[in-house]
Order: structure tokens, then C-alpha cells, then sequence
């Protein structure tokens, strides 16, 4: 009896002793950092850590690399003597390494994206610039061929980055670089006069001349200019009332011949008040003056224009839109072409001058262009 | 004496048993690095990114696994053996999920492709149709301009699906069927312009 109880109490002794080291012995579980590492590596990769900060994230992987190692060596233990303190230390130095790193690459892609966007407005802006002088262009086919294709490219631009594609951005963006290019160079050919300064002198002089007459005369006088695309009408040497308005389809060219859509340029008077046109009311001017018809003649001389070509007239100021362009007249709004046609007698001089502007908007453009290409 | 002898030739045995049986997996290695090379070759790089940075980063491992066991005296590699065997199972089945994805990135390109025509012919269209007076001939000039320009790009859609950058030849399409939509709706306010002053 006393051997069976002894029995029983040895055997329910081994059971607690069992019990006891099992719990002990119970292996200790990784710590979560290793899985959260891991997962910060994959997060870190997929921001684009190798790209945008190359360096760092060699060196985050090779200590992630040495913190792994260090737990695998400690997983071979048996459970009892795993310690995984250090492989915790380790693991947090580098979570705190990758948050780190996490910080840098995010600074660093809002700075790419800045640099490409800000490169995209520059490009943007010279496309804007171009896109609207085209449409004031004899050669606008060919250049606005290229600015459409440069407005999808600038569509493709903003789909890269919000992506995060830069690489890809920047690539476009050399490709929309080389269309604005192409067009730029279409367009100077067009543009030249008014980037040359004796031009451009030359149509100031031409200018002040006839406000001086109309101070001189106590007259009236009309000056338009078309880069600016302005009337003014000036009384006694004063502008008194100024208009915006449209001007040919080649608007911004010189008028050499019929059918060229270009508005003439010179000095000009109203020969003829037309009440009721197609356009709404009309001041008629003498165009083709003597200056014209001797340039004309010289062309055809010269073999720029066929013998058959005609030098054509009908050249007014008149109504039905300042939007519209026009085969060469100037073209007002009909309230204002109303109150214009109110004011001006029959006789009235007609200045139809490039600019006046030695600093105008299109040699700040190309010159900017310059000034770009060179740095 | 004697047992001294056999149980030495018996140790000897067994250490030899333990290094002669764990000889470093080549051919697990260089199949696992074949089933990768097949992901990549398969256009992994594009359509499957994350899971191909996922099976390099597990091939890393267990090749750190294969080194750490090259170093000891008792080498064991059944745990690099089953790391291998999985990333070449992972990697198989990765190889397997392209095609799909190639052939959504191909369907989405080919449906903006479409589009970008539909909405390409239907500006020509109302442009053609786009009465040419003083006040528009202009604009229908600088218009038509744009459309060459537009097929252009459009031709391009399909030199991009033609190298298979379905990515790029989407977004390219996508921005064409803007900007042919943005030229189509030019187009109508021409037409209305046009309409109102003959009111």
C-alpha cells in the first residue's frame, strides 16, 4: 500500500517535472521586427529606394542581410537556447535605418518630380508661346503637326509622373524638347523681322512720323500694330481710343500679293466708308499704295512671285470679330467697328506698322530660347 | 585494441557518410536560377515586378542559407534544398501568371487604341463637315494641322504595340483620344460661331 502511494506521488512528480520543462524548454518566438523588416524591404523597393537613393539602400540591405544571418544562426539553436535579444536589437537598427531611408527616398522623388515638372512648365510655356504665333502663321501646318504631337506628349508627361515613371518623364520631355524645336525653327523663318532691330526701327520711325503729323494737322490718325494685335486712334499727336484686333489668316507677314492672307504694311488712308458690308461697317484703305505695287514689281522680278500672280486690294478695317482671321483686313468687333466707323472721315491716315516695340514679345521669346540653349 | 581499431574506421565512416551526403545543391541552385531567368525572359520584368523582386530576394536567402552550411563541419542542406525547391516552384508559377497579364496589358492598349481612332475620325469628320468661312478657315487650317499631327502620334500607338510596350502605347492612346476630343469640341464652337452670326 505504502509502495503504491510512493508510486503514485513519483509519477505524479515526473508529470509536474514534465510539465515544468516543457514549458522552459517551449521555443521562443521570433520577434515580429524580423517580419516587419522584411516587410519594410519590400515596401522600400517598391518606392524606389534602389533607384532614387542607391547607396543607402545597399547599405540598409547588407545590415537587413547581417540581422538576417545573425537570426538564421540563432534559429539553428535549439529552442532552449535561443536568445533573441541581440537579433531584436539588431532588426530595430534596422527598421530605424529603413525609416530612415524611407524619408530620403520620398525627399528625393518629390524632388525629381519637381525638377521634371518645372522643366515640363518651362517646355509648356515655349509650347503656349509657339502654339498661339502659329495660328498667325502662313507655315502653321507644319509647325502645329509638331505642337499637337508635343501637347499628347505633355498628356503622356503627366501619366509618368503620377506613376512615378521619371526616368521615363525626362525621356518624353527630350522628345517634346526636339518637337518645339522643330516648330521654333519653322517659326523663326517667319519671325526673323521682328527680332531685327533695324526693322523694328524702322517701323518706330515710321510711326512717330505720322503722330507727329497728326499733332502738327490737329488730324486724326489710325495706327495698328500687329504683333500687339492694337488700333489706336490718335487726335491732335494723342491716342484717344484703342482697340483689340484680328488680323489676317498670315496675319504677322508683310502683303506682297492676292491670296497670301498676309495684312500689308505702311502708311495707308481710308479712301472709302462702307455702311453696310459683309463684315458690318468697313473703312476701305488704298491699298496697294506706290510702296506696294514697286515691292510687288521687285518680286516678280525677282521670280518670288509667278508673272501671273496679282497684287491684290480690298484691304479694310471692319467688323465681325477681333477672334476671326481674316485674308489680310483688320477685323474689330462690331460695337467697336460701329463707334469706329462714327469717328473716322474719309481720308483719315492708316499706319499698319510690325511693332514698335524694340523689346517685343518675340524677341523676348527666342532670345529667352538663346539664352537657354546655351547654359 | 582491436575495438579501438573498429570503432576509429567506424567513426571515420560516419564523418565521411556526413560530408560525402552533403555535397552543395548545384543543380537545385542552377534550377532555381533557370526558373528566375525564365520569369525575367518572359517579361517578368514588366508584368511581374514585385514577384520577381520577391523570388530574387528568396534565392538571396537561400543561397545565404547554402553558404552558412558550406562552413560548418556537419553540413546540412535540406533546409536550402526546400528553399530552392520553393523558389523554383514560385518562380514557375509566376512565369505562368504572364502571359495573362501580358495579354490584359495588350487588350487594355488595343481597346485605347480604338478609342484614340474613334475619337481621331470623329473630330476629321465634323472638321470636314466645318463650313469654311472668313471667320473659321483659319481655325479649320490650324485644326487639320493638328489632326496630321494626331496621326502621327497614332502611328506611333502602334510602332509601341507593335514592340510590345502596351504601358506605353495606352497612355499614348489616352492622350491622343484627349486631345482629338479637345480638337472635336474646337471644331463644334467653330461651327456655332459660324451659326450665330448668320442668326
Amino acid at each position: 500500500m505504502k509502495l503504491k502511494a510512493v508510486g503514485a506521488a513519483l509519477v505524479l512528480l515526473s508529470l509536474f517535472s514534465l510539465i515544468f520543462i516543457g514549458q522552459s524548454c517551449q521555443t521562443p518566438p521570433a520577434p515580429p521586427e524580423v517580419k516587419e523588416a522584411l516587410a519594410q524591404e519590400q515596401d522600400l523597393w517598391r518606392a524606389g529606394a534602389s533607384f532614387f537613393a542607391p547607396k543607402e539602400y545597399e547599405a540598409y540591405r547588407q545590415h537587413l542581410d547581417e540581422a538576417r544571418k545573425f537570426f538564421n544562426q540563432e534559429e539553428l539553436k535549439i529552442g532552449y537556447f535561443r536568445n533573441y535579444d541581440k537579433v531584436r536589437e539588431q532588426f530595430r537598427q534596422v527598421l530605424e535605418e529603413g525609416n530612415s531611408l524611407k524619408n530620403l527616398v520620398e525627399a528625393r522623388k518629390a524632388q525629381a518630380a519637381g525638377e521634371i515638372r518645372s522643366l515640363k512648365n518651362s517646355l509648356y510655356e515655349r509650347y503656349r508661346i509657339f502654339d498661339s504665333f502659329s495660328l498667325e502663321l502662313t507655315m502653321r501646318n507644319f509647325s502645329r503637326q509638331h505642337l499637337a504631337q508635343a501637347d499628347v506628349m505633355f498628356k503622356e508627361v503627366d501619366r509618368l509622373l503620377e506613376q512615378g515613371k521619371y526616368d521615363q518623364a525626362r525621356e518624353k520631355l527630350k522628345a517634346v524638347e526636339s518637337l518645339l524645336n522643330q516648330a521654333e525653327n519653322i517659326l523663326r523663318r517667319q519671325l526673323e523681322r521682328y527680332m531685327d532691330p533695324a526693322q523694328v526701327a524702322a517701323w518706330k520711325k515710321m510711326a512717330e512720323r505720322a503722330v507727329k503729323r497728326s499733332e502738327e494737322t490737329n488730324s486724326l490718325l489710325i495706327l495698328v500694330s500687329k504683333l500687339e494685335r492694337r488700333l489706336t486712334v490718335y487726335k491732335d499727336g494723342k491716342p484717344i481710343k484703342t482697340y483689340e484686333v484680328g488680323l489676317g489668316f498670315n496675319g504677322l507677314a508683310d502683303k506682297l500679293h492676292a491670296g497670301d492672307d498676309a495684312t500689308p504694311e505702311g502708311e495707308y488712308k481710308v479712301i472709302r466708308k462702307i455702311g453696310s458690308s459683309k463684315y458690318a461697317r468697313a473703312l476701305l484703305i488704298n491699298y496697294p499704295n506706290e510702296e506696294d505695287v514697286k515691292k510687288f514689281n521687285e518680286a516678280k522680278k525677282r521670280g518670288i512671285i509667278t508673272e501671273r500672280t496679282k497684287i491684290g486690294g480690298l484691304i479694310e478695317i471692319h467688323g465681325g470679330g477681333k477672334d476671326g482671321l481674316t485674308q489680310g483686313c483688320v477685323a474689330l468687333d462690331d460695337d467697336e467697328m460701329e463707334e469706329l466707323f462714327r469717328m473716322i472721315p474719309v481720308g483719315t491716315p492708316v499706319v499698319i506698322v510690325g511693332t514698335t516695340d524694340p523689346n517685343n514679345k518675340i524677341i523676348s521669346v527666342f532670345k529667352g530660347e538663346k539664352k537657354a540653349e546655351t547654359k | 585494441m582491436k575495438n579501438l581499431m573498429k570503432l576509429s574506421v567506424l567513426g571515420l565512416l560516419v564523418v565521411f557518410l556526413f560530408t560525402s551526403c552533403a555535397k552543395q545543391p548545384t543543380q537545385q541552385i542552377n534550377d532555381a536560377k533557370a526558373a528566375i531567368s525564365a520569369v525575367e525572359a518572359a517579361g517578368g520584368n514588366i508584368y511581374a515586378k514585385v514577384e520577381l523582386k520577391k523570388l530574387n530576394d528568396d534565392f538571396n536567402a537561400a543561397m545565404d542559407e547554402v553558404n552558412a552550411q558550406s562552413k560548418k563541419l556537419f553540413k546540412k542542406y535540406g533546409k536550402a534544398k526546400e528553399m530552392l525547391a520553393k523558389v523554383k516552384a514560385d518562380a514557375e508559377a509566376v512565369k505562368a501568371l504572364i502571359p495573362a497579364r501580358k495579354e490584359e496589358a495588350k487588350k487594355n492598349a488595343l481597346n485605347a487604341q480604338n478609342e484614340a481612332k474613334a475619337a481621331f475620325e470623329e473630330a476629321k469628320a465634323l472638321l470636314e463637315k466645318a463650313p469654311k468661312g472668313k471667320g473659321t478657315k483659319a481655325d479649320i487650317e490650324a485644326m487639320k494641322a493638328d489632326l496630321a499631327g494626331l496621326e502621327a502620334q497614332l502611328n506611333e500607338v502602334q510602332a509601341a504595340i507593335d514592340k510590345e510596350d502596351y504601358f506605353g502605347a495606352k497612355d499614348k492612346a489616352v492622350s491622343i483620344k484627349e486631345k482629338a476630343n479637345a480638337i472635336a469640341e474646337q471644331v463644334k464652337a467653330a461651327i456655332e460661331k459660324v451659326k450665330g452670326k448668320k442668326k
